[in-house]
């Protein structure tokens, strides 16, 4: 499947990367851009199939690349939002995907350095799915208060428990363990039984289930 | 308290601005000095200050004596102990509900109001009474030191007071003496035969009487008029003089308490250190952030490429060769980059050569200057290193502005440790100019300074040269 991109970082060279990385890949990068207002304005010219944009940007250096990521995901449902950063703040996920997991992602910017599961998360996205940082995942299992629930799982289902998170589907699950899909299908009803879910076969729906489990 | 940049400057005379030298200049002054607005609002001054010498516990306590007297002993006789017992408990009470209701704090506000407006000096507000974290206390109370403190103003302002009085009558008797040989003709001239009673002239000695004279014909009154003039002439300077004492007794007791003012600049220069600190931190993150961490996120981006370039198999020859020692060379170049902010954010964190001590680092950053720079460095006490940091970056900053605003061809820092203070200078031959209120670094460098007691002077006037003077102490 091939792609159409846009861009919005304010470092130079790590953008031109970026460009790079992604046509590599047989995307094509429709703009490369340098701010949020000069993003908003890409989208709506070029109407990509999903936004990689970086959190913090000119001017005010805070979150204008999160504001114009949640702008897009108003107005341009269709749009997958994959924002990276060089931190990973909950409270930032939270706010993506926001009851909405579908076409939504949130990495660190060192991601980029695993090409090949950086050019999985895009794809992901921009097919409405969904790729959230291990890092995410990892913070809200720390924090969590379901301790018991999730001391129920063995060590392989919490590391399903991880990818399922991530916003991977079985199939990812699978090539990610070197397991066959079967497997990965027992280990997920597993868990879902483990912590009193309802079972959900949509990939993006089921991350929403296990955030707000692990975030309620 | 106002950060502590100062600016020489000298006080006026009275009547003019300008530093007199000459001896035609002094008198050229001393004509000009009763008709300026300074004078005009010293005056005014003396006059506006009148009630105060009135709401004064010396006053009140006579008048309460009186009263009693009168009204118990209906005016006869010497007044009892009895009714100067129940003066002196009654107007202490009084005083004691002064304080307590917070009245005395407002009237020591409109004497220092008064002194803003005619005077023009600044004193700030007696600090109000609340503790700390905002916790206040309930009102004034009776043992509010401001409260009392204006009362013991307004006691010195008694003498005071009237002293002033007397100023007032060196310009008002000055007046009408000088007036005498304009309506002289008008009003004396009695028929053949006639004499007319000889008029008082005032002097300083008196009023009448005593101490004055009398004139009776015209060229008399042209002795008048001189003595008129000489007291119009002396006018200026004992209202100056009066005032001053005035604003010395208001500079001590209607501002802040020395104690107070002292904790109120501490936890000024407390929160200054803080903000800095927290300023430091997030620029310090601000860099990494925009600095190293994206270059190494841009190499890490490159290597991987590469290596996804180079194959799982680890084929040879590599299919694409060319692309892949591009993104090593790309990699290299973010690697180096990512060095050498690492290492200008290093340093500016803590420059090593300061460990050698102020002199080696001043040398180090003069060696680094655009423009030539003259060293003199005597420092015979080694400084805390908290102080040797501080002035460190103070010059390092000077000499930043100094190259990027002044046009300077030559800067010249002194630094010179005597007794308990280091003193450090950059001056430069540029086009001056230099203004802490605009733009931040001057401000800036004033408020760190702060924090350890220190004081950063400027002078620099339009068209140079410029000298900023920092004093620190030597120990912090």
């Amino acid at each position: 499947m091939s792609a159409r991109v846009v861009i919005a970082e304010d470092a130079v060279l790590f953008r031109a990367g970026l460009t790079r990385l992604i046509e590599d890949h047989g995307h094509q990068v429709c703009a490369a851009v340098g701010d949020g207002g000069a993003l908003l304005a890409a989208v709506a010219e070029h109407q990509p199939d999903v936004v990689v944009a970086d959190i913090r940007m000119p001017p005010t250096h805070t979150d204008e690349g999160l504001r114009a990521a949640l702008e897009i995901r108003r107005q341009h449902p269709r749009t997958g939002v994959l924002v990276l950063s060089q931190y990973i703040e909950t409270k930032y996920t939270a706010k993506l995907l926001e009851g909405n997991a579908a076409g939504a992602g949130y990495l660190l910017k060192e991601r980029v350095a695993d090409v090949a599961d950086f050019a999985d998360a895009l794809e992901r996205v921009a097919a409405g799915g969904t790729a959230l940082d291990p890092e995410v995942v990892g913070q809200l299992l720390r924090a969590s208060r379901h301790a018991d629930g999730l001391a129920a799982l063995t060590a392989r289902e919490r590391h399903v428990l991880t990818l399922m998170a991530e916003g991977r589907s079985n199939a990812g699950i699978a090539d990610a363990l070197v397991v066959t899909g079967g497997t990965v299908e027992k280990h997920v009803a597993s868990i879902f039984d483990k912590l009193g879910l309802p079972p959900d076969e949509a990939d993006n729906r089921r991350v929403l289930a296990v955030l707000r489990y692990l975030g309620s | 308290m106002g950060l502590p940049v100062t600016r020489p400057a000298a006080d006026p005379p009275p009547g003019g601005r300008a530093r007199v030298s000459s001896p035609w200049a002094v008198a050229c002054a001393a004509l000009a000095s009763p008709f300026t607005r300074r004078e005009g609002r010293e005056l005014l001054f003396c006059l506006a200050g009148l009630p105060f010498a009135v709401i004064n516990p010396v006053a009140l306590f006579v008048l309460t004596v009186d009263l009693t007297w009168l009204v118990a002993g209906s005016g006869r006789g010497n007044p009892s102990p009895a009714a100067i017992a129940f003066a002196a408990v009654g107007v202490g009470l009084l005083l004691v509900l002064l304080v307590s209701t917070g009245a005395a704090r407002r009237l020591g506000s409109m004497q220092r109001v008064l002194a803003t407006r005619l005077l023009g000096m600044r004193v700030a507000p007696p600090l109000s009474r609340r503790g700390l974290g905002g916790r206040a206390w309930p009102g004034p109370g009776p043992r509010d030191g401001a409260g009392w403190r204006v009362m013991a103003y307004l006691l010195a302002k008694l003498p005071v007071g009237l002293i002033e009085l007397y100023a007032v009558f060196f310009w008002i008797g000055g007046l009408v003496n000088l007036s005498y040989p304009l309506w002289w003709g008008a009003f004396r001239n009695p028929p053949p035969g006639v004499r007319l009673s000889p008029v008082p002239v005032f002097t300083p000695f008196g009023w009448f009487g005593e101490g004055t004279f009398r004139v009776a014909t015209l060229p008399g009154t042209f002795a008048a008029a001189a003595a008129g003039a000489a007291m119009l002439l002396a006018a200026p300077w004992v209202t100056r003089a009066v005032t001053s004492a005035d604003a010395w007794l208001i500079r001590g007791l209607l501002g802040p308490g020395r104690l107070a003012q002292r904790v109120h600049d501490l936890e000024l220069s407390r929160a200054l250190a803080v903000d800095d600190s927290a300023a430091l931190l997030r620029r310090l993150e601000r860099d990494l952030h925009d600095g190293a961490q994206i270059r190494l996120a841009t190499l890490a981006m490159n290597l991987g490429m590469a290596r996804e370039k180079l194959g799982d198999d680890g084929a040879v020859p590599v299919p694409d060769a060319a692309a892949v020692r591009e993104l090593v060379d790309d990699a290299l170049r973010s690697a180096k980059d990512a060095l050498g902010e690492l290492r200008s954010l290093a340093r500016g964190i803590h420059p090593p050569v300061l460990d050698n001590g102020l002199a080696d680092a001043l040398a180090s950053l003069a060696a680094d200057s655009a423009i030539p720079v003259d060293l003199e460095v005597s420092i015979p006490v080694r400084p805390t290193p908290a102080i040797e940091t501080i002035a460190y970056f103070c010059a390092a900053e000077l000499l930043a502005n100094a190259a990027k605003h002044s046009f300077a061809n030559r800067i010249a820092i002194r630094a010179a440790g005597q007794r308990d203070v280091l003193e450090f200078s950059v001056t430069d031959d540029g086009t001056g100019g230099a203004d802490p209120a605009r733009g931040t670094g001057l401000s800036g460098l004033a408020q760190r300074i702060a924090v350890v007691d220190g004081r950063l002077t400027i002078a620099s006037p339009p068209g140079g040269p410029t000298k900023i003077t920092a004093e620190l102490p030597l120990r912090a």
